[in-house]
């Protein structure tokens, strides 16, 4: 979701009503709790639930980690909007007008207790998109000799879809995952076409037919909300379309890319590396330069 | 699977809530959902119709079974009855579904199998806007909902003069 940078700047009221809906997995019973928290400037969401599990109700469950949007495990629905409770500002979803915010488990998760989610099926689906590089050459695949080349634009094809942090977020968002669970999810598809894109792998033919299936690819209606909730902006609802047409053309036998070449191990220490001429696209750097600059590569002592 | 995971996956939103969930959650910045929305009701009102129709046009067999009556008579009848208000506005809503399905049908199509207008993949900085929401497929999405509109407008008046 594009970020409200401003927001940390902006008081949020004074005191904010968050409303949460708790779950008691012993009494199977569902029901929303009032908490009035008092706010201050730059206070998130998941702050002012510590809040309330500090000095109102210990028995408020959630999960979380790095408080800075890194380790994806915060993930809740906020004013009906899945997001990381750790990202979202108090002013930006609370106002003097509306000093109420009401916090729910991630849609499409089974809740285990109140605000915490199942993730195994998440992961699982993950899982069976083999989110791994895979080489032909089983030696290889094994015992890896050496670093495999790969060029910037290249690169730019996986570099953003590698920075998912697993969340959910998109996985709760998505109206097909609710209409059918066996759909296999945002994440999941973008995570195939990840390595589709990835020069270093070998396995795009397996991914293709293991994703062209009714509960692949295909089930997708291009709603997007993936996209518009994703706190890295990973763009899953692309990355899924992108797959399609690569599925439609690999059906058609036109799917072509390069495969990385093994470039030999990785440097000695001390070792000078001479940079192939076609490394740099950076503008004004001067290759012959660099090659009379002393050595690069200086590892730490061990 | 242990006998506590599948306690826990039991409270998973039962058929009808997750049914209904879908248009429940909120998102900003996305028309496509909003698309996504409008197709399926769409698509919903012009299978109804085409149904109602091969039942209209088949009215002369069928009436004759039913009714035991002169299968044109009963066509006259039914003709009659759907000359009426009622059914000019059930046919205004229906050239509403069918132009706003055609067009954002074809952006699906481009866009889904060809990946025609979903930019590519690139560094995302802060504030993470998705290239999706910034490539064409969304000019396309505005341009849809401009040509439904104006379509729509000029079907009406061509409806109810
Ligand atoms: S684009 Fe596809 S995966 Fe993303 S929310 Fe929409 S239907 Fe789900
Ligand atoms: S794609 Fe985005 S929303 Fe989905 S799990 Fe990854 S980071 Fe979260
Ligand atoms: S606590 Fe780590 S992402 Fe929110």
């Amino acid at each position: 979701m594009a970020m409200d940078i401003e927001a940390a700047r902006r008081t949020p009221p004074k005191e904010v009503v968050v409303r949460v809906r708790r779950y008691d997995p012993e009494t199977k019973k569902t029901w929303w709790q009032e908490f009035k928290v008092e706010a201050r400037r730059g206070m998130t969401v998941l702050d002012a639930l510590l809040k309330i599990k500090e000095e109102q109700d210990h028995t408020l469950v959630l999960r979380y980690s790095c408080r800075q949007g890194i380790c994806g495990s915060c993930g809740m629905v906020i004013n009906g909007t899945p997001r990381l409770a750790c990202q979202t500002q108090l002013a930006e979803v609370a106002s003097e007008a509306r000093p109420v915010i009401t916090v729910e488990p991630l849609y499409n998760f089974p809740v285990i207790r109140d605000l915490v989610t199942n993730f195994t099926e998440f992961f699982n689906k993950h899982r069976s998109v083999k989110p791994y590089l895979i080489r032909k050459d089983k030696e290889e695949q094994e015992n890896p000799k050496g670093q495999y080349d790969m060029f910037p634009d290249e690169y730019y094809q996986i570099y953003q879809y590698s920075s998912c942090v697993y969340c959910g977020l998109c996985y709760a968002a998505c109206p097909v995952v609710a209409a059918d669970p066996q759909f296999l999810g945002p994440q999941a598809l973008m995570y195939a076409l990840r390595f589709v894109n990835d020069v270093r792998d070998e396995a795009w033919g397996e991914r293709l037919i293991m994703v062209d299936t009714e509960h692949g690819c295909h089930r997708c209606h291009f709603a997007a909300s993936c996209s518009a909730v994703c706190p890295k902006a990973v763009d899953p609802a692309g990355a899924i379309q992108a797959l399609r047409s690569k599925v439609f053309k690999y059906r058609l036998h036109l799917f072509k890319r390069r495969v990385s070449k093994v470039i030999g191990p990785p440097p000695e220490k001390g070792e000078r590396v001479p940079l192939p001429p076609e490394a740099t696209l950076l503008p004004g750097v001067d290759l012959k330069k660099l090659e009379q600059e002393p050595v690069v590569i200086q590892l730490p002592p061990e | 699977m242990s006998e506590g995971e599948v306690a826990e996956k039991k409270n998973s939103l039962g058929f009808w809530r997750s049914s209904i969930n879908p248009w429940a959650v909120r998102t900003k910045d996305n028309p496509e959902r909003l698309a996504f929305v409008f197709h399926r009701i769409s698509g919903f009102l012009i299978i109804a119709f085409l149904l109602a129709h091969i039942l209209e046009t088949d009215s002369p067999v069928w009436s004759q079974l039913i009714y035991h009556v002169n299968g044109w008579t009963f066509w006259n009848h039914l003709m009659a009855i759907e000359a009426g208000l009622a059914f000019r506005v059930g046919e205004f809503i229906i050239a509403g579904a069918v132009l706003f399905h055609a067009p954002n049908g074809i952006r699906l199509l481009l866009s889904e199998f060809f990946g025609v207008g979903i930019g590519r993949p690139g560094d995302p900085k802060p504030p993470y806007v998705p290239g999706t929401f910034t490539a064409s497929q969304r000019t396309w999405l505005y341009a849809v909902f401009v040509v439904w509109i104006a379509l729509w407008i000029f079907a009406g008046i061509i409806i109810f003069t």
